[in-house]
């Protein structure tokens, strides 16, 4: 494992970055991406335009960035390995997969319905109508919550499934059956 | 309507609020039934390790606003159960600190240097509850501190502040915290501005939303909620779990010595540690009054005075370090006497200070009808102003709880070591989905979801580049107040671009602002949360 990027040189990295990050901001996505400039002229009338808050926001990440160079000996400053970012990538993975279960194993479970039986059932419809309603809250959290546990413990057991089936059905218990007007993800969106 | 009037009504607001229940023909009002859960609950969450005041507050927001709605009988309930769990939390951190040597809090961790070895010694129910007095105490005295000044401090800003000086001395409250908080200036200064740009994108005054890149998304901006909770406390699991991620094991329950002799906080020990309590009483009140300055640094600050004075006066007692109960003194008081004192600047200013202050800003705005800053303190005498009514209700909660601290805070503080056994690797997940779930009963989409996920990944970066996240929320609390200020004092001053300047106070407080930054340029400060 590569150790992280210490001290003077991580901290070299993020200050030119921030310069960097602070420049297109300032000379191309501020101007480019705003319905006035910095100052706006209406009838003699001089006012503060849209673009003058986020380019003044750009300039302090650029004198952040500056300010860092001179300081970029400190101790005790972090940095970032690939150890860290290999972990970012299979936790964001690791939630896509949760959210994606989340996010369509309530309408799969009601196209599964319709194939064996006469009706035709909306998942729109049902979406704040038990069951169905918890479908995907309840695979998509423990999706979630046992891949974590499994994760960190480096096996799958009984026990973390069982801990994330707790923790979702409490989750519900304490959002979804005292209140009406709450909607559990992801009966929102559907 | 005299000062007393508000005062008296401040108080009814929160005994004679909607009635929860009745005991022995008294009625007992929601808000204090609601400071009361909420201090319970801060006692458990400051117990256990991995959870934090802020966080509990944070995912209670949204519960609590269900529950109470937006109606003004709503506020004093759900700021109560705010400003407990924020004492709560307070008290609670020192409990496993002092029994299993793992601070419940950050800012706890000098509280183990001496609180740990007394359990060693068979002493730990006396260290918890000298931690309670001390705690307690601490509090209090912070509390007075805010209710005695807060109201002055506004009335000063009312009568002397105008447009421009109230745009400069957001500019001062911003470099102030950007300079004090975290590895370096520069590393401030970019969270600052990083907080900054994403409250104004989707946002302006022109019918386009600036930076928004023409999508349906990005058009309506960042939700408070999701920029917020998402790199203070999304960020902070991220991290945590990642440490888990790497140690590969679970947290081992520790195992508590067995205690032996006597156990009872005597005169002769108040007495004794009283002074330390004061020192640092004063220390944690200064700290805890300056914005963006935490808990954590003012623990640091009382302990090292509390140990410099009892080396000199006191050479053949037990040090510093070995087990000494003014260790622990020296400690509690300070890091509790924060809690009061940071809601100086909101109260009096409008400013957050830390991240529970932030979150009772939230609570403010999502329930309106009470606008924390100098506006609030507006003595009227023909009408009755609201605002000042919440804010003595507010007062009369936090000594209401202070009460709960000295009657019950004790007993309860110590049945909560046993949150110590919660293992992390249970805990943290479901954190992480109970805060993303709060995030979307609030917005109702998903991709509300993604951008908290988005701003969790940006806290646990900055976290992981030794920058702290706090300077990022509150520039993304304040940024909007920053530019509506500005441009009414760019348009009240006829368009004069310099306003910052050519007004005295102005130019004073950008002065000041300058001169903090250059002074923090010298030397990295301390990492302060």
């Amino acid at each position: 494992m590569r150790p992280p990027e210490t001290g003077s040189r991580a901290n070299l990295y993020l200050a030119l970055g921030a310069i960097g990050v602070a420049l297109v901001l300032a000379l191309v996505w501020v101007p480019l991406d705003s319905g006035s400039g910095l100052i706006v002229k209406v009838r003699r009338q001089v006012t503060i335009g849209d673009a003058l808050a986020p380019t003044l926001a750009a300039g302090m990440i650029a004198i952040g960035g500056l300010l860092l160079l001179f300081q970029r000996g400190a101790e005790g400053q972090g940095g970032l390995s690939r150890a860290n970012l290999a972990f970012l990538l299979r936790f964001l993975l690791l939630c896509a997969a949760g959210f994606a279960i989340m996010r369509w194993a309530g309408p799969l479970a009601v196209a599964g319905a319709n194939l064996v039986s006469d009706e035709t059932l909306s998942y729109r419809t049902l979406r704040d109508t038990a069951p169905w309603k918890y479908i995907g809250f309840f695979l998509g959290g423990t999706f979630l919550i046992a891949g974590m546990i499994v994760q960190i413990e480096g096996r799958l057991s009984r026990r973390a499934v069982v801990i994330a089936v707790l923790a979702v059905a409490a989750l519900i218990a304490l959002y979804d059956l005292p209140f009406d007007d709450l909607l559990l993800p992801p009966n929102g969106d559907v | 309507m005299g000062v007393g009037d508000y005062i008296w009504m401040g108080i009814l607001a929160v005994f004679q609020g909607p009635e929860a229940f009745s005991l022995f023909g008294i009625g007992i009002s929601i808000t204090v039934l609601m400071v009361l859960a909420g201090f319970l609950l801060g006692i458990i969450v400051g117990a256990t390790p991995g959870l934090a005041g802020p966080m509990a507050m944070a995912i209670s927001l949204p519960i609590l606003i269900s529950a109470f709605g937006f109606s003004p009988d709503a506020l004093l309930p759900v700021m109560g159960f705010l400003i407990g769990v924020m004492k709560g939390a307070t008290v609670g951190g020192a409990v496993p600190a002092i029994l299993f040597n793992t601070p419940g809090t950050p800012d706890a961790y000098m509280t183990t240097l001496d609180g740990y070895p007394m359990t060693r010694a068979g002493q730990a129910r006396k260290a918890l509850k000298l931690a309670h007095v001390s705690s307690a105490s601490g509090d209090t005295f912070s509390d007075i501190v805010l209710i005695l000044c807060a109201p002055f401090l506004a009335v000063l800003v009312e009568a002397y502040l105008d447009l421009p000086e109230k745009t400069a001395l957001l500019i001062l409250s911003l470099a102030f915290i950007s300079s004090v908080i975290g590895g370096s200036v520069g590393k401030g200064l970019i969270s600052m501005g990083l907080g900054l740009l994403a409250v104004y994108i989707g946002t302006g005054e022109e019918f386009y939303p600036r930076l928004s890149f023409g999508t349906q998304a990005l058009a309506q901006g960042f939700p408070v909620a999701t920029a917020v909770l998402g790199v203070l406390i999304l960020g902070e699991v991220f991290r945590a779990l990642e440490d888990l991620w790497h140690e590969r094991r679970a947290t081992a329950a520790a195992a508590e010595p067995a205690q032996t002799g006597d156990q009872h906080l005597h005169w002769a020990d108040i007495r004794r540690i009283a002074p330390y309590i004061a020192r640092s009483a004063v220390i944690g009140t200064v700290i805890g009054a300056l914005p963006g300055i935490g808990s954590t640094l003012a623990a640091t600050l009382g302990y090292s005075s509390g140990a410099r004075r009892h080396a000199r006066k006191r050479p053949q007692a037990v040090q510093f370090g070995e087990g000494a109960p003014e260790g622990i003194a020296a400690t509690e008081a300070a890091n509790s006497s924060v809690s009061g004192a940071n809601l100086i600047p909101v109260l009096s200013l409008g400013i957050p200070g830390n991240a529970a202050a932030v979150f009772l800003i939230l609570a403010a705005e999502s329930i309106g009808g009470f606008n924390p800053g100098p506006g609030v303190f507006k003595f009227t005498a023909e009408t009755v102003n609201p605002e000042l009514v919440a804010a003595f209700g507010l007062f009369t909660m936090m000594m209401l709880a202070n009460a709960m601290n000295w009657t019950i805070g004790g007993a309860f503080m110590r049945m909560a070591g046993v949150m110590v056994r919660v293992p992390k690797p249970i805990l943290l997940p479901a954190v992480l989905l109970l805060t993303l779930t709060a995030i979307y009963v609030q917005e109702g989409r998903m991709l509300a979801i993604w951008f908290a996920i988005g701003f969790g990944v940006l806290g646990y970066l900055m976290r992981r580049v030794g920058m702290s996240p706090l300077p990022f929320v509150i520039a993304f609390i304040l940024g909007g107040k920053l530019e509506d200020t500005a441009r009414q004092a760019f348009a009240a001053t006829g368009g004069d671009a310099w306003f910052l300047f050519t007004h005295p106070i102005a130019a004073l407080f950008m002065a000041l602002a300058v001169l903090f930054v250059a002074l923090s340029l010298r030397k990295p400060s301390e990492a302060q949360r």
